[in-house]
């Protein structure tokens, strides 16, 4: 028996119903196990000082990096319940953007009932172009880089950037951003500064080796997985359980077509698989 | 051009290039405050002039579009027109409310941010269907990539990390140590060769970054 082949038509349907609108519709509440990984970057922000400063920055945006923002914005609310300050740092033009996008996301500014106020207990910093010399520049010499925020206002005038001076300022290094490798080398290797990234999962799978380089200074989570165990050691639900479901049904999907695929190749006859 | 003018344009990007580098590389075994002032005003003139770039590729991307929308370029000019708009539509929002503001970034997030994401969110679909084509066990390669994939895939299904505990760390493994031996391969071999091509540039043997036209 010769089995068809399947157009893509009907498989971007299949996933369509069972990825997207089923789980929408049917929440299956995916449950996952936890990863010693993502605890120990919870226990390591638990175990930071109160009132240390932490910078979020980095460059390579894609569609507000959603996979790495899972993990970011309640790392964001666990580090404002410590009132730990945060720097954000964008080596990249839309990582402004996102940065901007992942502080509104965490509601920790009065204006969405937290009590961080911008200037005493975060700052923006503008785009900083040419990484990576941009980059060890800012950690070198963080005013003279660096003289204003986002808005023009400088430093000076700002309650938490007055005392900024240079990379020993910094506690701890948190990449949302895709390029964690540039992070690594320059504010780990050379400055041995802790770092996390709250990857992507193909950039978890890219860059794994760094963490088995640094041990103990490299941490990365895994994708939305990685942003749904971040939720659950936090107490919430966020995006990283509302795509869990779908993700799921894709995995098992992908397995089921790739299976199909060989049984449509296998059941061909030997001229049809020649030609 | 001249050939003082040519000499001058190929020796004065290489003097850039060797003062830069060397600087940089005397600040890793010398540390003292002045070497670390040269390095870190030679990467300030480096933001500079990457912003500098970014203003200059805004315009040259400007002239392009409008020289094919005047000459009405066959097939693409409606593009380029489209693209023109929404240059300047941003220019000129980033100019009233700020690029920080809460209305850019409303706009940003509406319009850009979301298509980005609907773009992206097609990779599944194109990647679940091509896999479906292309991951058929033709040959000993075609097997190692399917089943490499197949096997990190299946091992990171939440579901399957729930039925059998050995899944996860099964797949943190596989990750960890085959992935990471050829993942490391790949960064040392690269690593090498960023060295040797610095040195190249170092040694004005690199002709790529500092190449200038005779003409």
């Amino acid at each position: 028996m010769q089995i068809p082949e399947i157009k893509s038509e009907y498989i971007w349907a299949t996933l369509l119903i069972l990825c997207y609108i089923i789980p929408g519709i049917f929440p299956l509440n995916t449950t996952f196990p936890d990863s010693a990984t993502t605890t120990q970057i919870f226990n390591l922000i638990q175990n930071l000082p109160n009132n240390c400063t932490v910078v979020i920055g980095g460059s390579g945006v894609f569609a507000f990096d959603l996979e790495s923002s899972a993990g970011t914005i309640p790392a964001i609310r666990q580090m404002a319940a410590k009132h730990i300050k945060i720097l954000n740092v964008p080596l990249a033009v839309e990582a402004v953007q996102f940065e901007k996008y992942l502080i509104d996301a965490a509601k920790i500014e009065t204006k969405y009932g937290g009590d961080y106020v911008y200037g005493r207990d975060w700052i923006q910093f503008p785009y900083l172009a040419g990484t990576p010399g941009s980059l060890v520049a800012f950690l070198n010499d963080i005013p003279g880089t660096c003289p204003t925020d986002v808005y023009g206002t400088p430093l000076s005038q700002l309650p938490l950037g007055k005392n900024l001076k240079d990379y020993k300022d910094i506690a701890l290094w948190i990449c949302p951003h895709w390029d964690f490798p540039t992070i690594v080398q320059y504010v780990t290797g050379e400055r041995n500064i802790t770092s996390v990234s709250f990857a992507q999962s193909a950039a978890y799978a890219q860059y794994g080796p760094y963490m088995t380089a640094y041990p103990g200074k490299v941490f990365m989570t895994n994708g939305f997985l990685g942003g749904a165990q971040y939720e659950r050691l936090m107490g919430t639900n966020g995006l990283g359980h509302a795509v869990l479901d779908g993700e799921q049904i894709m995995g098992i999907l992908f397995v089921v077509f790739v299976v199909l695929g060989n049984l449509t190749y296998f059941t061909r006859p030997k001229e049809v698989k020649k030609k | 051009m001249s050939a003082t003018l040519t000499f001058i344009r190929i020796n004065l990007a290489k003097l850039l290039l060797l003062i830069g580098g060397i600087s940089a590389l005397l600040t890793w075994y010398f540390t003292t405050p002045e070497f670390g002032t040269v390095f870190n005003t030679f990467n300030t003139w480096n933001i500079d002039i990457t912003l500098f770039t970014l203003f200059t590729g805004l315009i040259v991307i400007c002239m392009r579009y409008f020289r094919g929308v005047r000459e009405k370029t066959p097939g693409i000019w409606m593009f380029e027109l489209y693209g023109l708009i929404l240059i300047f539509a941003w220019i000129i929002m980033g100019t009233i409310y700020g690029m920080y503001s809460d209305t850019y970034q409303t706009i940003f997030l509406s319009t850009k941010i979301t298509l980005h994401i609907a773009i992206l969110g097609q990779l599944v679909f194109f990647m679940i269907s091509g896999a479906y084509r292309t991951f058929r066990l033709k040959s000993l390669r075609t097997v190692a990539f399917a089943l490499s994939a197949m096997v990190i895939i299946f091992m990171n299904i939440p579901f399957v990390q729930n039925g059998w505990a050995g899944a996860n760390a099964f797949s943190y493994w596989l990750l960890n140590n085959p992935q990471t031996g050829g993942a490391r391969a790949v960064v040392i071999t690269g690593g090498i060769g960023a060295v040797v091509l610095g040195m190249r540039i170092l040694l004005g043997l690199e002709k790529g970054p500092s190449r200038v036209t005779e003409a």
